[in-house]
């Protein structure tokens, strides 16, 4: 950095301070105003963003409902060894538990214990309305009289997963595992194995939706960046409407096309290309989620590709042809590496945008073009399962985070521009 | 010059937009060997010209010939001419060695030869240890370098040059123009060079065509240029001029009587006048200029009046005023210090009929 | 110009050749697609054509030829199911498809009774659609919810902006993703997130919170827009209008506000837009006081499409356009004042 000319003398400024001293003092102001400034929109994105995310990350290992319903039966859990029935102090401590905690709670709790062990809900809450015109013990053998499956050791076995108060049951729920009651980890039984192909899927959409865009988007990108700019800023509009376009309007527009009496079907009926029996089916399904995906996120790849290939001199093409290439060659050596960039930001944010979809999938998916996005909205509205919801949740927040990293390593967070 | 050229341009017409012509009948014979620089103000058609030549616009009419083949319709890539680009057009994705490679590999060399070429290309521009460097890693004149060494790896026998100098500070600019010019002369190649700075087509050029509107205002040498401009698009653009308006009362073995209102009958060469009657542009390089002359040495006398002077060393430049026209400059030598001029004092000025030209108006 | 007219001539002359109808048999049936293919080769073939050097060799143009049919299709893909919506609102039938009459420029096949039910006018309703006030809250809602958090977002965001584009500040980067990862998040998690918080805080199905939701989504897009314009803005115009006394908000109001207008008005543009459109946030804790425009069309879509949602969709896309055309006029004025590019 400095050379060895540099005096020995530390510079000072006219009122005698250090330099270094004055220009960090003026520098640190600097960065205050510039702080200042940006402290308002933090703050507020902290509360209204930043918060409300981390909150999802507590609620995805939060298993605490199960504790504060069962805090006596769970203080002394440990004393049982599980290979034969526990004792009478187990049982009174479940009894005590059930009959002094509220009714709502109970509700909540043995909905959360059924996620691990059925039949747990309709045990407890059988139980907790018995258990009212018991008034002593010993509690073991009335327990067991009142309902049979106090007696079972699974029951009792199964609660030494719920014991902690945090888990990463959800996490594993989210991948079709789980753990045993002595925390092993198991695959789910088969039937309730859904979570890895919803997963394959939505990777596969993507991944599909982003390599259809990049083909579609790569000669359009080409045609307008080439084209004398009266022409292609009228062709820009064909790229731009539908992405200023309402994402319904544009799925309506596309149940118009491809339902089964739609224009698509119709026309290529009425041109005698298909019977009137064997329409096809575009929508509702697979093939309708990847046709309506690709349209809607195509603009996301035509832009950044075309930003990149509109910087690209001409002269590089020319004088690659100059040396004697073909044009095909020129364009294969010379122009394709130069718009990797443009290609990088648009595959990545295409697929980002791809893997987090929700609307789409839910209006026009049918039943196997469902993605995981809905199945967060469906355990977060329908089936209530908030743990697995907000697990599944911080899961695709985590890739999409990378995702996120990979942009800004390949483009730069600064270099995004709209439009 | 040699009986075959080696470009011919032969009745070439452009147009863009089947309306106005770019280029309009174009005829240029280019000899083997030669510098031959085209020269005008943006907008003339020379880029259009070069970029015709080199395959990248098609000529609307006619031929362009390149040792007597017809090129029209042949691909930039089959046509083996060398090309410098404005800005140089060197590929950043790739180092010096890979960029100059490019046209070798294109054509399947071997890679000794190759390699042997590239040694050679970059020893002749000086640059020999940045072979792996990036372009982006290169100054403006390293840049400009490794593009004349890539145009001239394949020893094309024809090279253009489009503005090659442009992006470089002046400095840089005049060592460059040598350089360039030297190494024309030792690899005796045929040269065609874009520009708009008059500078450095004089300093380079075997000959210039200057373009104007679409149309070659006059082909010459540099010198011929300068000397014996033959319009006023010509003598305007190339070098200072003075200009005084008049019109033509006589004329005889090529000499014009010219009426110029407020500085009488001014004899001078004719060049391009519309003959007797019609107004005429007097055109008088301000070096040419005799302050005092002494009485009948020169053809030609009136007076003027000082109305700046500008000391720069060599010479006074002075600006006067003479028959209404006050931009007149008289380039004083330094010499003449005894007869000194002052701001506001008249003067006599004198030249001669041939430094004078009647041209159009 | 006269490039455009003639290309608008073949797509017309294409459409028409298209809705022609022919006899399902006999020799006809199959004269019809394939003078249709020939029209549509022989277009691209002129096009491509056109844009080649005389040189070009026979494969050459079939590549370019393959290159001008996939863009065709690329654009067309686009646009078309947007234009489609377009006639198909005008229908006087309850289906979403075309009927003979339309395709027949029948007068009869057309009318403007979606339109109607669509603006609360029943007298033309059938009695299966349902007809009510709903499109006319939902836009009322729509409007409210829009300008409110586009406001907030400007504001806030062009605060961002200009701190985030002055010297010297520490963890820029950082804190510019920060600011842009509403964007990069997914709307459903964003929404899960919200909804669990907002319910904490009784914020679930209020317009407040609705707003607050949609500030953070509109936000990105000022910061992004503000701070593209101040990177090419002239710091030294700051520093001159301080040398000349003015004070740091009348120096920002007189000097730097001016000069960043369009880029603050793209990004407003961008934030409003976003909360227009927005569904997955306002189903998720929207109350029914909070029925905006695309909530109405969410329950619309799943229940049963009327026509009217096509009428809703037109004026929809007639709306973009209008965006779209104010954001790269701004987007000019931005370049021409700051003497980027020549008028």
């Amino acid at each position: 950095m400095s050379d060895a000319t540099a005096p020995n003398q530390p510079l000072m400024t006219s009122d005698g301070r250090l330099l270094k001293d004055a220009l960090q003092q003026s520098l640190r102001r600097s960065k205050l105003k510039a702080l200042g400034l940006i402290s308002i929109p933090f703050l507020f994105l902290v509360i209204v963003f930043a918060m409300p995310v981390f909150n999802l990350l507590v609620k995805s290992v939060d298993d605490n409902l199960i504790n504060e319903v069962l805090p006596r039966t769970f203080a002394i859990y440990e004393d049982w060894d599980g290979t034969e029935l526990p004792g009478e102090a187990h049982y009174e401590a479940m009894f005590l538990d059930l009959t002094g905690a509220e009714g709502i709670q109970i509700g909540k709790a043995s909905t959360r214990m059924n996620y691990d062990k059925s039949k747990w809900k309709s045990l407890i809450k059988k139980s907790a309305r018995k258990f009212k015109n018991i008034e002593s013990g010993p509690y073991k053998e009335v327990m067991i009289k009142t309902d049979k499956k106090w007696g079972d050791i699974t029951f009792w076995q199964s609660l030494g997963s719920m014991k902690d108060p945090y888990t990463f049951g959800y996490y594993l729920n989210a991948v079709d595992l789980r753990y045993n009651h002595d925390k092993s980890v198991t695959a789910q039984p088969e039937n309730r194995r859904i979570y890895k192909m919803l997963w394959g899927r939505t990777l596969l959409v993507s991944l599909i939706v982003t390599v259809l865009c990049l083909i579609l988007a790569y000669p359009v990108s080409h045609l307008l960046a080439t084209l004398p700019l009266r022409y292609s800023n009228l062709l820009m509009i064909c790229v731009l409407m539908p992405f200023w376009t309402s994402l319904l309007v544009r799925i309506v527009a596309w149940m118009i096309m491809l339902q089964q009496n739609g224009v698509v079907n119709d026309a290529l009926v009425h041109n005698g290309l298909l019977d009137d029996e064997n329409r096809l089916a575009m929508m509702y399904n697979f093939t309708g989620t990847i046709i309506v995906m690709t349209q809607i996120l195509l603009p996301f790849m035509i832009l950044p590709i075309y930003s990149v290939m509109r910087t690209i001199s001409p002269n590089y093409m020319k004088a690659a042809q100059n040396l004697g290439a073909s044009p095909a060659l020129a364009f294969l050596k010379v122009y394709m590496p130069l718009t990797v960039p443009g290609v990088g930001a648009g595959v990545i944010l295409v697929f980002i945008v791809a893997i987090g979809y929700y609307i789409t999938p839910e209006l026009v998916g049918g039943k196997d073009g469902q993605l995981i996005g809905n199945q967060i909205a469906y355990h977060l509205k329908s089936s209530l399962n908030w743990g697995l919801a907000s697990a599944m949740g911080v899961m695709l927040l985590a890739g999409i985070l990378i995702l996120y990293w990979c942009y800004d390593k390949i483009v730069g967070i600064d270099n995004m521009r709209m439009g | 010059m040699s009986a075959q050229p080696a470009i011919r341009f032969d009745k070439v017409q452009k147009s863009y937009d089947g309306e106005v012509l770019v280029v309009k009948d174009l005829n240029l014979d280019i000899a083997k060997g030669e510098f031959l620089t085209m020269l005008g103000p943006s907008g003339s058609g020379k880029t259009t010209c070069l970029m015709m030549l080199a395959g990248f616009e098609t000529a609307t009419n006619g031929d362009i010939f390149l040792n007597d083949r017809r090129i029209n319709d042949v691909a930039p890539s089959k046509r083996g001419i060398g090309m410098v680009f404005q800005n140089y057009a060197l590929f950043p994705h790739m180092t010096v060695a890979e960029n100059l490679a490019f046209p070798l590999e294109v054509r399947k060399m071997s890679k000794s030869e190759t390699e042997s070429r590239i040694k050679r290309a970059l020893d002749m521009v000086e640059l020999s240890g940045f072979a792996s460097r990036r372009p982006l890693q290169l100054s403006g004149g390293q840049q400009q370098r490794v593009a004349v060494a890539r145009a001239l790896v394949l020893d094309h026998e024809v090279v253009l040059m489009d503005e090659p100098l442009g992006a470089l500070d002046k400095q840089l600019r005049e060592q460059m123009q040598y350089e360039i010019k030297h190494i024309h002369e030792n690899l005796g190649i045929t040269a065609v060079y874009v520009t708009h700075d008059q500078a450095e087509a004089l300093t380079m050029s075997d000959r210039i065509a200057v373009f104007d509107d679409g149309v070659i205002q006059q082909l010459s040498s540099p010198e011929d240029l300068y000397e014996r401009p033959e319009n006023s698009f010509v003598a305007q653009f190339i070098g200072e001029n003075n200009k005084l308006v008049g019109t033509v009362k006589a004329e005889s073995n090529g000499v014009s009587d010219v009426e110029v209102p407020g500085a009488g009958t001014v004899r001078a060469k004719t060049v391009n006048t519309q003959g007797i009657g019609g107004d005429t542009l007097l055109s008088i390089r301000p070096e040419r200029v005799h302050i005092n002359p002494e009485s009948g040495a020169l053809e030609n006398t009136m007076t003027g009046k000082v109305e700046e002077l500008i000391y720069l060393g060599d010479h006074i430049r002075t600006r006067m005023s003479v028959a209404g026209n006050d931009e007149f400059i008289v380039k004083v030598p330094n010499t003449q210090r005894q007869s000194m001029l002052k701001v506001g004092e008249s003067a006599t000025i004198g030249f001669q009929t041939e430094a004078c030209r009647a041209l159009d108006v | 110009m006269r490039a455009l007219g003639i290309i608008a001539l073949w797509v017309v002359g294409l459409f028409l050749l298209a809705i022609v109808p022919i006899p399902r048999e006999g020799l006809l049936a199959y004269v019809k697609p394939l003078l249709l293919l020939i029209a549509i080769v022989y277009s691209i073939y002129r096009i491509s054509n056109g844009m080649m050097p005389r040189y070009r060799s026979t494969g050459q143009l079939l590549w370019q030829m393959t290159y001008i049919g996939i863009c065709g299709f690329v654009l067309f893909f686009l646009v078309a199911p947007l234009i489609a919506v377009i006639p198909l609102s005008f229908t006087s039938k309850a289906f979403l498809n075309f009927t003979p009459e339309m395709l027949n420029f029948d007068p009869a096949g057309y009318s403007i009774r979606w339109y109607k039910i669509m603006v609360g006018d029943c007298s033309d309703a059938v009695v299966t659609t349902v007809c009510g006030d709903k499109w006319k809250i939902g836009a009322w809602n729509s409007l409210l919810i829009g300008l409110t958090a586009t406001f907030l977002a400007t504001v806030l965001g062009t605060l961002a902006a200009i701190g985030l584009t002055r010297p010297n500040v520490p963890g820029r980067k950082l804190i510019t993703a920060f600011m842009i990862s509403p964007l990069i998040v997914p709307l459903i998690i964003t929404a899960a997130s919200l909804f669990f918080f907002f319910a904490k805080v009784n914020l679930i199905a209020t317009f407040a919170g609705v707003v607050l939701a949609h500030t953070v989504l509109g936000l990105p897009f000022v910061v992004i827009t503000v701070t593209a314009t101040l990177s090419s803005f002239d710091h030294n115009l700051m520093r001159a209008a301080e040398s000349l006394g003015g004070g740091a908000w009348k120096n920002f109001r007189q000097v730097m506000l001016p000069l960043i207008m369009p880029g603050v008005i793209s990004g407003a543009l961008f934030a409003f837009i976003t909360s227009f459109d927005e569904v997955v946030i306002i189903i998720f804790m929207g109350g029914a006081d909070q029925l905006t425009l695309p909530k109405q069309m969410w329950s619309g879509i799943r229940q049963e499409i009327s026509p009217t949602i096509l009428a809703v969709a037109t004026i929809l896309v007639i709306l973009s356009v209008v965006m779209l055309t104010t954001v790269e006029l701004l987007r000019r004025r931005s370049e021409r004042i700051r003497g980027i590019s020549p008028a």
